[in-house]
């Protein structure tokens, strides 16, 4: 096979004999290991109860009854629900903002202010949420002060149960939004500019060439970044974690906290393992828009 | 006449509000820094102002004699190295096979890991830890680094880098007897250099800032992360202050390496973050 692949180049491209399953093995080992393995055991553990001790005892369905029937669920699912709103209505259209901001033609420096606005990025969502501690803080922080100025506050933003998913908020959105700035940024990038100047010469003006030409040519970048967030919010953790642990009486708590909660601390892993399947079928949803997404990114393309 | 007018004024709000916006950016991370050499009291004092009384290093000092802060350091610095090295490997081999070679089931595979990109490393994380303690790697370092050398999104990232390295070089290779994976050392990694850079810069970034899962598969003081060190100094505390001063300083070192890093190479990172949302 090899020998008639050397003699007619273009044929060989169907010969790669064992070496592509090779290329791709070492992915597919831990793949299976530590991705497909854990995902079905997850849906099993589902139907058990098990402290990691004792045996598992098969309980079917009852994991759901009862994390139907905590109110303490509830509470963590209208939480989520809120991260995910606010960060879909406030953050996206803000990060298109941004975006457009930072590819004015007016704006000057553009190289420095670009790198400002995306260093966030980087920063741990650790040392992130230890500095809004501070910024954050009741008697003594930034965000009060600066409201005091105006006569506002102070606002208890981690104490109080009305605030505190206000004030995690904005601790999540000085770190997500620059990352979808950049999404943006590199979406307003790839439009032809001769797109834009036909419709200056037909006489369109900036909010119509806005709505008749950028926002279209932007729509995959968008539900692109409308997954995202999405799956983000679905999975928001550490902030919460760090700043409130849930608190103050689980007003802050997220999905993923109440399962981290409940499998780690009080080690309930088939319970646990139900929030989790949950979540599965929550991002399943989300995952079906991404694949419409990800669908016209390539996956037929060849090279 | 007014017309000029209005486009100065329009211009002029582009750069003011973009000024402002830079300005929200910065304050956290300046916080950051000039607290680490306030003490907590001064941390904590109405009116809150930027600037520390004095410059002084004592949090610093306390941060290394109080803290295992050296041992964690070491320890992400270890982690991120192992990954952030066998990461690109492992991924532009396969991304590589993906792109530009033909094998049966090519299409069905590659459907099965961007399937697994969307669905949340959190959904698995109960499993997951069941799996370390039985196989006796919870507190160890094959647990922070094997299970995450072969992330999909790499090898969707590699796969769509892969894309523009041209077919013929690779004939001529195959013409000269070279083996594929000779052809792949020599031809095609030199070619994917941005791909692993870009590649190599995402993983070390969220290796060195992921929390959750050192979180719960690291145990005792000696054997943390960066991120989960600091955050349980708070924890730690409990019952007495809180040391804010210290930790500001164990932030700011922490965040050094990555702010570096990302002015540097900030080109490679912004190209492969945006690979998947652009196209």
């Amino acid at each position: 096979m090899r020998t008639s692949a050397r003699l007619t180049p273009g044929a060989n491209r169907l010969q790669g004999g064992r070496n592509p399953y090779l290329f791709v093995s070492p992915f597919f080992v831990l793949f299976a290991i530590f991705f497909l393995v854990p995902t079905l055991a997850s849906l099993v553990l589902a139907l058990y109860r098990w402290n990691g001790v004792a045996t598992p005892e098969w309980v079917g369905l009852s994991n759901f009854r009862r994390l139907f029937s905590d109110p303490v669920f509830w509470q963590v699912a209208r939480n989520t629900t809120f991260y995910t709103l606010a960060s879909v209505l406030i953050l996206i259209p803000l990060g298109l903002v941004l975006a457009l901001g930072l590819n004015a033609r007016a704006l000057r420096f553009k190289r420095m202010w670009r790198s400002i606005y995306f260093t966030p990025v980087v920063v741990s969502a650790a040392a992130t949420s230890l500095v809004f501690q501070i910024l954050l803080s009741r008697d003594a922080g930034l965000v009060n002060g600066l409201l005091g100025q105006f006569g506002l506050g102070p606002v208890p933003w981690l104490q109080s149960r009305a605030w505190v998913k206000v004030g995690v908020f904005m601790v999540v959105a000085w770190r997500t939004l620059p990352l979808l700035t950049v999404y943006f940024l590199a979406g307003l990038q790839a439009i032809p500019k001769e797109l834009h100047e036909a419709a200056m010469t037909d006489g369109a003006g900036s909010v119509r060439r806005f709505w008749y030409v950028t926002l279209p040519l932007l729509r995959p970048v968008v539900l692109f970044v409308l997954v995202v967030v999405t799956l983000n919010s679905i999975q928001l953790f550490d902030e919460v974690q760090i700043l409130t642990d849930g608190g103050p009486a689980n007003a802050s708590a997220t999905a993923m906290h109440y399962l981290y909660s409940r499998g780690f601390e009080r080690l309930r892993f088939g319970f646990a393992s139900s929030v989790a399947t949950l979540l599965f079928g929550i991002a399943l949803s989300a995952a079906l828009v991404e694949a419409r997404t990800l669908g016209g990114l390539g996956i037929d393309r060849e090279g | 006449m007014s017309r000029l007018i209005q486009k100065r004024i329009g211009h002029l709000a582009v750069n003011v509000a973009v000024a402002v916006g830079a300005v929200i950016t910065l304050v956290p991370l300046a916080w950051m820094v000039f607290s680490s050499f306030k003490t907590t009291t001064e941390i904590f004092t109405y009116p809150p102002w930027l600037m520390p009384r004095e410059l002084s290093l004592f949090n610093y000092e306390s941060l290394l004699r109080g803290f295992p802060f050296g041992r964690w350091y070491l320890n992400s610095i270890f982690y991120c190295a192992v990954v952030t090295v066998a990461v690109p490997l492992v991924c532009s081999l396969a991304g590589y096979a993906f792109a530009k070679l033909s094998f049966r089931g090519r299409r069905g595979l590659f459907l099965l890991v961007l399937a697994s990109i969307v669905i949340p490393f959190q959904v698995i994380l109960i499993p997951m830890f069941i799996l370390m303690s039985q196989i006796g790697w919870v507190d160890t370092p094959y647990a922070m680094t094997i299970p995450w050398i072969a992330p999909a999104l790499g090898i969707f990232l590699m796969r769509q880098y892969s894309y523009a390295i041209p077919a013929e070089l690779l004939e001529a290779a195959r013409i000269d007897g070279a083996s594929e994976f000779r052809i792949y050392w020599q031809i095609v990694l030199p070619l994917l250099k941005n791909g692993l850079a870009a590649l190599a810069i995402i993983q070390f970034l969220s290796s060195w800032n992921s929390y959750i899962w050192p979180l719960m598969v690291l145990r005792g003081q000696e054997s943390m992360t960066l991120p989960v060190g600091l955050a349980g100094m708070q924890a730690q505390a409990a019952g007495t202050a809180t040391p804010y001063g210290e930790m500001m300083a164990g932030a700011t070192l922490a965040s050094l390496p990555v702010i570096v890093l990302f002015l540097i190479a900030q080109r490679y990172l912004i190209s492969g973050l945006t690979t998947g949302a652009v196209k």
